[in-house]
This record gives structure tokens, C-alpha cells and sequence, in this order.
């Protein structure tokens, strides 16, 4: 220590040698990792967890397993019940009925959450006038909603599409006035110095600078609304992949339950990704994001 | 926008009766207006901060010259407020009490014949270079022929290269590059006066320099008047046909000081004896004053 003072700056102490070996790096506070490593441990995760899910459910028969197969099937149970999903439960159908009340319940959540959002994010007034309320509405728990629409809109298709719009309309909504209300005054009065109207300013200022924002958030609670469908197809569901699930779990067919899962898992993957890959495009300025 | 002021000027300002009316309005309008009067300007926000007090001073149109009029003044002493007032943009505008007059007229609101270039945010982000530059024309309705025309000359004109920086979005440009965008947004649209707060001040010092000449060489290419806030003595200096020297708390003009225009590029200038010997002078200034500010606290 007291050679390092007498040195003075002319030698860097050895903490600071100029590259540190990968071992080290990988387990410096904050430092992130190269992408092919922190692929390889992503992958590495998933295999630990599948891992650990087939010792568990090792064994010839019931009896010597660690779980029952009731509880939890084994990995190979679980895709080899994969083809019947498809023949006998008509996976597509049902998937292509969840899909279409998510879109159909937050496309009329977008259509008008949105433009709502904008003019409070714009217009501060129209903000103190739907604040309290945006409030309440996204504090109610979901699960209420359930009998409510019910009642109001019986047991169909429309109740199921007007649950996903009830649930998610006031994120929608808070999330685009965020964005807007987020939009930095300067930009606003640089506008007005050029001479643009209110009008122009909303058109080309406000709305062009929250539009990522607000993409962003619509991509976070479209997961949410994929979620809450689930909830809405226990009860009297034509097809759905909630509906799917709730069968399954009368029948006792615990692998058809996984593997529900693990597509719900896949496709919510999926779709997000893709939103994702619509974003970069849709946005050239911000591609550097995320 | 503003509107023609009534003979009693300070009838356009019911919130300020106590004003009194002026012998600086113009009551000869043969001659020009002054381009910019203020006449014992105050500001006192909502909660009771005085911004700047009565601050007084003209600055008469100087037909076909750019006439640059350097505020300087240390942090908080209500430069930005002098040029949002100018600029018509709240919380600062409207004033509390005194008349603030633009080309004879009183200030309504922000228009684009006050543009303004600010230290930071400074260029739409989700708008190309060629975009930013026509965003004013765009809002006149121009139709995009002559946008695009208009606005890659300006592009040049900047000390920017069309092919190169046209297509480029600002996250891609360094900080001075930035700058030349919001210069050249401002000036396409021919403005009458151009204000500029702390335009460079992010900036690091050789491209301080070379952003000052780029401006000395607009000045050709617009007859405008520009004020110029900065804390820089150097660049108030240099760059200034006049110098305003501010005091803080509350914010009031120590010093009106006339001194000679760039006549060499800005590194050069600025190592001349008798240009260090102004900046000397100010600095002495603005030292003095402040250390018998605090003696009589």
C-alpha cells in the first residue's frame, strides 16, 4: 500500500489492470456479460428447470417416483400428450379463439384508451378531470369484473371481448397520458417558437414523441390482456385456451395441462417478439432501445 | 403573435394597472420601432420568487445588419427570463409589472417571428435533420418540394453536409451538430429576432469556438436581431455588438456595454490583448459589484 503512494501516478495499482479475466468479469457488480454468454446461461436455466423437473418425476412406476404423476408428469408424459392436444382437444381452434377476444377486447381498448390518454396527456384539465377516476378503475380487482359483465352482458363471446376492454381500457388509457404528459416542455415551446398551432403541436410534436412510449406499454399490457383472458374463459367457454385448461383439470389430465401452459408460454413469447420487431421498425430513432 | 400596441400601452395589460406609460412607446411612428423595449420590467412568480427587477433597456432595428446583444450574468439572475418574455412562453411571460415591447407591438403569445434555440432538447428526436429544419415551414403549409429545397440549403449553410446528415436522426449527431439543426430551424423561417439560451453552454470549448464562427458567418444570411444569454464572458464578448452584464437576486442590469463586433475567427479574436482586456474589465465588473452586494447584505 505505502509503495503504491510513493510511486505516485505513475503506475496504475493492480485493481485496475487493464483486462480482467472472463471468470471475473462475468461476476463484477453490474457488468454485463458478453451476449453469447448470457444466451448460453438463459439456455442453462431452462435446462436446470427441466432438469430438476425430471428427476423429480423419475422413476418406472407411480409409486417410486419423488411426485406423483397426478401432481406433476414427467417431461416425456407431458410431449407425448402434445399430438392429442391437437386431434382431440383442437388446440388451433381454441388458440384461435383466445386470440381473437384478446384482439377484439384491447383493439377496443387501444381504439378508445388511446386517443382519451393523448388528450389528457395534452390538455391538463381533461388530466384533473379523469385522474381520480383512472384511479379507481385501475385499482378495481380484475376478478370483480367477472360477474359484472356477466351481468351486463350475459355469458357470450361479447361478455368475454367486453371483460378484456373493461380490465385493460384504464391502463391503456393512464399509460398514454403518461407518455404524453411525459414529453418534455421544451419540445413544446421549440414548436411554438416556429409557429405551430396548438393543433399542429398535439399532431406533430406530442403525439410522434409519445408514440414509442406509448407502443411500448400497449406491448407490456397486451400480455396483461392475454393473461386476464384465461380468467374469462372458465366460464362458460366455447373453445379458449382457459377453457382448455379447465377441461383438462376436470379430466385429470394433468399433462394436457403443462403443455397448455408451456404453449400459453410460448405464444405469449412469440408475440411479443414480434411486437417487439414491428417497434424497431416503426420507430427508427429509438432502435436503440432495449 | 403579437398585436399593435394601443397608445396607452399598458391598457393590453389589465393585471399590471400600476405601470406607468412611457416616454420609450412609440409615440413617432415614422421612424421604426425600437425591435425590442423593455421599460421597468418585473417578474414575481406565483410563489413570490422575483425573477427580474425593473430591467430596462432598448435595442433599436438596425436595418440590414444582424445585431447581436449578449446577456451574461451568472445563474439565476433572470437572463432566460428576459428572453422568454420576448418569446411571449410561460410561467415567465406575462410580466408582473412594466412594458415589454416587440417592434412596437405588446407580446401575445410565442410566434416564429421570435424563434429561439435552447441548450437542451433542442431537436425532435423522431425527425430526420432535413425534417427538424423544415418543421416551421411544414406548419406554414410549404408544400414538401419546396421544403426539401429550403431546407438542404440550410443544411449547407450551417456547416452541415446534405448527403451525409440529411437522413440522419439526432441520436445519431454529437451535441454541436444538434445545435447547427436548431439554428438553421430557426433562421429558415426568417425571423425578426432570434433567441438563444445558452445555445453552447453543453458544449465542449473547441466546439464553442467553431459554433461561434459558424454563427459570425450567418450573419450574412440574416438580418435579425439575436440575443444571446450565456455565462461565458468570452463568448458575450466576442459575439455581442452589445453586452447587457446582469446581477441575480433579484435579477437587474448592472452594466450596458457597447464593444467591438468579431471581426477575426473566434480563436484568434479571443487571444487578442486588447479583447482579453474587455473580458478583464467585465469580469473586474462583475467581481466588484457582487463583492459590495454582499457587503451591504
Amino acid at each position: 500500500m505505502s509503495e503504491t503512494v510513493t510511486r505516485g501516478t505513475t503506475t496504475a495499482p493492480l485493481s485496475t489492470a487493464p483486462s480482467p479475466s472472463l471468470m471475473r468479469r462475468l461476476f463484477t457488480l453490474r457488468e454485463s456479460p458478453p451476449t453469447a454468454v448470457k444466451r448460453g446461461v438463459g439456455l442453462l436455466g431452462v435446462a436446470i428447470a427441466i432438469g430438476v423437473w425430471w428427476i423429480l418425476t423419475l422413476g418406472a412406476t407411480p409409486e417410486t417416483r419423488i411426485v406423483s404423476p397426478v401432481v406433476l408428469p414427467s417431461p416425456g408424459e407431458v410431449l407425448r400428450s402434445i399430438p392429442t392436444l391437437f386431434t382431440e382437444r383442437a388446440l388451433i381452434a381454441s388458440t384461435a379463439a383466445t386470440l381473437r377476444r384478446v384482439l377484439a377486447g384491447f383493439g377496443l381498448a387501444i381504439v378508445v384508451g388511446v386517443p382519451l390518454g393523448i388528450l389528457a396527456g395534452a390538455y391538463r384539465i381533461f388530466d384533473a378531470l379523469t385522474g381520480p377516476m383512472s384511479v379507481f378503475l385501475r385499482n378495481i380487482p380484475v376478478a370483480v369484473l367477472i360477474p359484472l359483465t356477466i351481468l351486463w352482458f350475459g355469458i357470450d363471446e361479447t361478455q368475454k371481448t367486453m371483460f378484456i376492454f373493461i380490465a385493460t381500457a384504464p391502463f391503456v388509457f393512464f399509460d398514454a397520458a403518461r407518455a404524453v404528459a411525459g414529453v418534455h416542455d421544451r419540445y413544446v415551446e421549440t414548436a411554438q417558437t416556429l409557429g405551430a398551432t396548438p393543433a399542429q403541436i398535439v399532431m406533430k410534436v406530442l403525439i410522434p414523441l409519445a408514440l414509442p412510449d406509448i407502443y411500448n406499454s400497449l406491448r407490456n399490457l397486451f400480455g396483461l390482456a392475454f393473461g386476464y383472458i384465461m380468467l374469462a374463459e372458465l366460464v362458460n367457454a366455447e373453445h379458449g385456451l382457459g377453457y382448455l385448461l379447465m377441461t383438462s383439470q376436470r379430466r385429470g389430465l394433468t399433462e394436457h395441462i403443462f403443455a397448455i401452459l408451456i404453449v400459453i408460454g410460448l405464444l405469449a413469447y412469440g408475440i411479443d417478439r414480434l411486437l417487439f420487431w414491428f417497434q424497431r421498425g416503426l420507430f427508427p430513432h429509438r432502435s436503440d432501445d432495449e | 403573435m403579437t398585436e399593435p400596441a394601443p397608445s396607452d400601452a399598458a391598457a393590453a395589460k389589465p393585471a399590471s394597472p400600476a405601470a406607468p406609460p412611457t416616454s420609450a412607446a412609440p409615440s413617432a411612428p415614422a421612424v421604426a420601432p425600437p425591435v425590442v423595449v423593455f421599460d421597468r420590467v418585473t417578474k414575481t412568480f406565483d410563489n413570490g420568487f422575483t425573477a427580474i427587477k425593473d430591467v430596462s433597456f432598448v435595442v433599436d432595428d438596425m436595418p440590414g445588419k444582424m445585431e447581436f446583444v449578449s446577456i451574461l450574468g451568472p445563474s439565476g439572475c433572470g437572463k432566460s427570463t428576459v428572453l422568454r418574455l420576448i418569446a411571449g412562453l410561460t410561467p415567465h411571460h406575462p410580466a408582473s409589472s412594466g412594458i415589454v415591447l416587440i417592434g412596437g407591438r405588446n407580446v401575445v403569445g410565442p410566434g416564429a417571428d421570435r424563434g429561439m434555440v435552447f441548450q437542451d432538447y433542442s431537436s425532435f428526436d423522431n425527425r430526420t435533420v432535413e425534417d427538424n429544419i423544415s418543421f416551421g415551414l411544414e406548419c406554414r403549409g410549404v408544400s414538401a418540394d419546396e421544403r426539401r429545397t429550403r431546407a438542404r440549403e440550410w443544411i449547407g449553410k450551417v456547416g452541415l453536409n446534405v448527403d451525409r446528415d440529411a437522413a440522419k436522426y439526432p441520436h445519431q449527431l454529437s451535441g454541436g451538430m444538434r445545435q447547427r439543426v436548431a439554428i438553421a430551424r430557426s433562421l429558415i423561417l426568417g425571423p425578426r429576432i432570434i433567441l438563444m439560451d445558452e445555445p453552447f453552454g453543453a458544449l465542449d470549448p473547441a466546439t464553442r469556438l467553431r459554433m461561434q464562427d459558424m454563427l459570425v458567418s450567418l450573419s450574412r444570411e440574416a438580418q435579425a436581431t439575436v440575443f444571446f444569454v450565456t455565462h461565458s464572458i468570452e463568448e458575450a464578448v466576442y459575439l455581442g455588438d452589445r453586452v447587457y452584464v446582469f446581477s441575480a437576486h433579484p435579477g437587474t442590469i448592472l452594466k450596458e456595454m457597447r464593444v467591438p463586433g468579431p471581426t477575426f475567427p473566434a480563436k484568434e479574436m479571443q487571444r487578442k490583448p486588447e479583447f482579453m482586456e474587455i473580458v478583464y474589465e467585465i469580469r473586474d465588473l462583475v467581481e466588484s459589484l457582487e463583492s459590495s452586494n454582499r457587503a451591504g447584505d
